[in-house]
């Protein structure tokens, strides 16, 4: 979250614009300001309107080789859990149990990554009930739902 | 002159009519009287008397003859009433002419009925339609009538004159009178007797008998009847004996339509053609079960494992059915396109339904072009490919097709296998008609190589000449990779006497054709070897350039184990066993000896060079070249690599689509690339997802952010 708000670009690093940035948004100049700003600032990710541009900005976080367009499956799974355990959380169990089983997919790339958050948003669950399969879901969505169909009869 | 009473001139006008009619005499001599008598009584305002005397006088005759009519017994009583009506037709005749004046100007002034209708109006109402003659005249005709479809002989003559005296009534006279009792008296009859039929006879008879009925029918009203009866009794017909037992018919069992078409009934074929035809819906309930029939006996084709076994025979087996069914279709269904529709549609169908089609259609092209078509003249040829075209058009996956016919054709060319070379071009030219350029191109390659080769072979041998004369004769084919199927050169050590003239080729053609790459393809190549036998005895082997390989080894020594070959020769074991086995176990072929005499080979065996072998033929071809139905593993690959081929066709069809239309939703872009690649094979909708969203991730194509379903071409 903290190298969201300082917009960090390379995982595990800040540099200086970045971290001054960062602090000053948040209005910390001591380590006790900056732990106290912590709660308010989760409160501030969580906003649906920052959250989008959270979401998408922890998967590029990941990202570390230069050129790098999709993540591995078990990053994958951790990741999410991070970002959307709280919010979703029986969607992502599933969807975690899911990629963990199949081989179609060995890593999952931004489009796919953006899709399941639109998933969790608008298709309701555990049913599945309006979900079309005709309109432009990722494939690995399509595969999910059925899964989970099957799964469940 | 004094007025004269218009009854009693009526009267007097009527009676010798009357009579003289009946005694067949004509008018008596003051028959000038007559007319000069109904002129002044018009001119004198009398008019409307002489109008109602002649009115009451005609009625009143009328009755008389009426009466008579009625006391006719039997068959008489037609005869009588026809006869009275040609008296009275007579008579009227007469009166009209006499009372013209009257016809003309009292009449029309006064809107009453003219004369001669007048005339006909009171036959009808006190003869036709009194209580006594109407319903036995009714009863009398439907009785004739159905006495004649019994089989009785009738008076036609009579009955038409009846008839015609009904229309002269009036149509609805007929038609109340007569056509309405007869349809449904007609309806009934056909009714009871389509039931009889149908218990008791097979399909085939029961048409027959059918058309029969309607053939009397039609020739009953072209004889007696009226011709706007025609239309209404048809139906009738066909109603009863064709509508209501159309399903039965058809499914009847050893004798419907399926039997029919499997018996080659012409006949009766085409006789149920043209009486379904009259039916509505009668048409599509043959073609459907055509159709399923059909689908059944392809299905079952397609699917027989045993017949599969000979892809040859499979795919003759196909062209057959297919010629069955068009020539019933042609013969017995009048061309009907309808059914030609069905019957494409039908092949199409079960066709696909094996997924090896396309490969045994390519191998029985292959057959006939090696030599099935020998000795067969230029037409038949034609004919035979056309009908190949018509298959290959049923295939949805022709892009398979093309792998495979790549292959054979390859092979073809190389063995030299070829039995015509304008068949081979006439097909090539068959397939770029259809599927156009792109499809052929590569084909055609293969034979412009083949005349390179050719010609470059020419040049090697003038420019080397003397060198290389007593050494052994090399035909080199050089083949530009593109154009033919794609072969992992192997390596293989090839024996001393020939690298050397392949070197010396090397260097000829790499002079001529500088920055090129050649790559020996030793896995295609064949040789032909003289070999002496223990006894003296010669042959001459054919054998693979492999085969070709192993045997000169025995040149140095009567004996080789199987590692000390493998040693030598360098080429893959899968190959290098199956050589051997060809060489060492085949019955009549077995120029080598192996010990054990097993009949695999293992890496223990060792291998002789067989003294005793013996053939009756001088030349001997212990070749593997020959295209064969491939094994299951062959097949995976081949599958395989279509899969492969076609996801960057689709992708190409994805990116030109986007680039056009810019902004598309899913659905829209799934429904043009399939339209796109039809006619190469039939995409799935999942590939083609799949192949989408590895083009967003190129950044070939993004979501549109706001709606999901559309997706934007990125530039």
């Amino acid at each position: 979250m903290l190298a969201w708000k300082m917009q960090a670009e390379k995982q595990g690093y800040f540099t200086i614009e970045e971290w001054r940035r960062g602090l000053k948004a948040l209005r910390a100049d001591t380590i006790i300001k900056l732990k106290k700003a912590l709660p308010e600032l989760e409160k501030e990710v969580r906003r649906p309107s920052n959250f989008l541009d959270f979401y998408s900005y922890a998967f590029r976080y990941c990202l570390t080789e230069e050129k790098q367009k999709s993540i591995d499956i078990e990053s994958i799974c951790q990741l999410l859990d991070l970002v959307l355990g709280s919010q979703f959380h029986s969607q992502v169990d599933l969807f975690v149990q899911y990629i963990r089983t199949q081989v179609d997919y060995k890593v999952i790339n931004m489009d796919q990554w953006m899709g399941f958050y639109r998933f969790c948003n608008e298709i309701s669950f555990p049913d599945f009930s309006n979900y079309d399969p005709e309109l432009a879901w990722p494939l690995i969505l399509d595969n999910f739902v059925e899964w989970m169909r099957a799964k469940r009869s | 002159m004094a007025p004269m009473d218009c009854l009693a001139y009526s009267k007097a006008l009527l009676k010798p009519l009357a009579f003289s009619f009946a005694s067949g005499s004509s008018l008596p001599t003051c028959d000038t009287w007559y007319f000069r008598n109904a002129y002044n009584m018009v001119l004198h305002k009398f008019g409307e008397k002489l109008y109602s005397g002649l009115v009451s006088t005609m009625t009143l005759h009328l009755k008389e003859i009426s009466k008579s009519i009625e006391v006719a017994q039997g068959a008489s009583f037609l005869e009588e009433l026809n006869r009275k009506w040609a008296d009275h037709n007579k008579a009227l005749q007469m009166i009209r002419d006499i009372l013209m004046y009257m016809d003309r100007t009292f009449i029309p002034s006064t809107h009453k009925t003219p004369v001669h209708d007048l005339g006909l109006n009171l036959w009808r109402d006190n003869v036709i339609h009194s209580s006594k003659i109407q319903a036995r005249l009714r009863g009398t005709l439907l009785e004739l009538v159905r006495g004649e479809r019994t089989g009785e002989i009738i008076n036609r003559g009579l009955m038409r004159n009846i008839m015609k005296m009904l229309m002269d009534l009036g149509s609805l006279v007929y038609q109340e009178d007569f056509e309405k009792p007869f349809i449904e008296v007609s309806a009934d009859f056909y009714r009871v007797e389509s039931q009889q039929f149908i218990e008791c006879c097979d399909c085939g008879d029961y048409l027959k008998k059918a058309e029969k009925r309607l053939n009397e029918e039609i020739e009953r009203v072209s004889h007696y009847l009226d011709a706007t009866s025609e239309a209404k009794i048809t139906k009738v017909v066909e109603k009863e004996m064709i509508e209501n037992h159309m399903s039965r018919l058809v499914h009847m069992e050893n004798s419907g339509l399926v039997n029919m078409i499997m018996d080659d009934k012409y006949d009766d074929l085409g006789r149920m053609y043209s009486l379904f035809h009259r039916v509505s819906n009668g048409l599509s309930i043959l073609r459907d079960v055509m159709t399923s029939h059909i689908r059944e006996i392809g299905k079952q084709l397609v699917t027989d494992t045993e017949r599969l076994k000979d892809p040859v025979g499979f795919v003759q087996q196909l062209l057959d059915e297919r010629d069955k069914h068009d020539k019933i279709i042609s013969f017995a269904f009048n061309n009907d396109k309808t059914f030609q529709n069905a019957l494409n549609s039908s092949f199409e169908y079960f066709i696909n339904l094996n997924p090896r089609s396309p490969e045994y259609i390519s191998l029985f092209v292959d057959d006939k072009l090696r030599k099935g078509l020998k000795g067969v003249s230029e037409e038949d040829v034609e004919i035979v490919l056309d009908k190949v075209m018509m298959l290959f058009r049923y295939l949805q996956e022709k892009d398979v097709f093309e792998k495979y016919y790549k292959q054979h054709l390859a092979k073809r060319l190389l063995s030299g296998k070829t039995a015509s070379d304008d068949a081979e071009r006439s097909l090539i030219v068959k397939l770029k008609t259809e599927c156009g350029y792109q499809f052929t191109s590569k084909l055609e390659g293969m034979f412009t190589d083949m005349k390179t080769s050719q010609d470059t072979m020419q040049g090697f041998y003038a420019a080397m000449g003397p060198e290389i004369a007593d050494g052994p004769m090399l035909t080199i084919q050089v083949l530009t990779t593109g154009s033919w199927p794609t072969q992992l050169s192997a390596p293989c050590n090839l024996p001393s006497e020939i690298l050397g003239l392949c070197d010396k080729f090397r260097t000829y053609y790499l002079g001529t054709h500088t920055g090129r790459r050649l790559s020996w393809q030793t896995n295609m190549g064949t040789a032909d070897l003289k070999a002496t036998f223990g006894k003296g005895q010669k042959h001459e082997l054919n054998v693979s350039t492999y085969q070709m390989c192993i045997l000169m080894l025995f040149n140095n020594a009567d004996m080789h184990g199987y590692r000390e070959i493998e040693q030598a020769m360098e080429i893959p074991a899968s190959d290098l066993k199956r050589c051997l086995q060809s060489l060492a176990c085949v019955k009549g072929k077995n120029v080598l000896r192996k010990e054990p005499m097993s009949k695999d080979i293992s890496e223990d065996d060792s291998f002789f060079f067989n003294d005793k072998f013996t053939s009756k033929l001088y030349k001997i071809k212990i070749g593997t070249v020959v295209a064969q139905k491939e094994s299951e593993p062959e097949k995976q690959e081949t599958r395989h690599r279509v899969e492969e081929d076609r996801k960057p066709q689709i992708e190409a069809a994805i990116v030109r689509i986007m680039k056009s239309r810019r902004v598309l939703d899913h659905n829209n872009i799934v429904a043009e690339v399939t339209k796109q690649m039809q006619s190469r094979f039939l995409p799935n909708p999942v590939v083609i997802k799949k192949r989408i969203e590895s083009l967003i991730e190129r950044e070939f194509l993004e979501r549109d952010k706001v709606d999901r379903k559309l997706y934007r071409y990125l530039a």
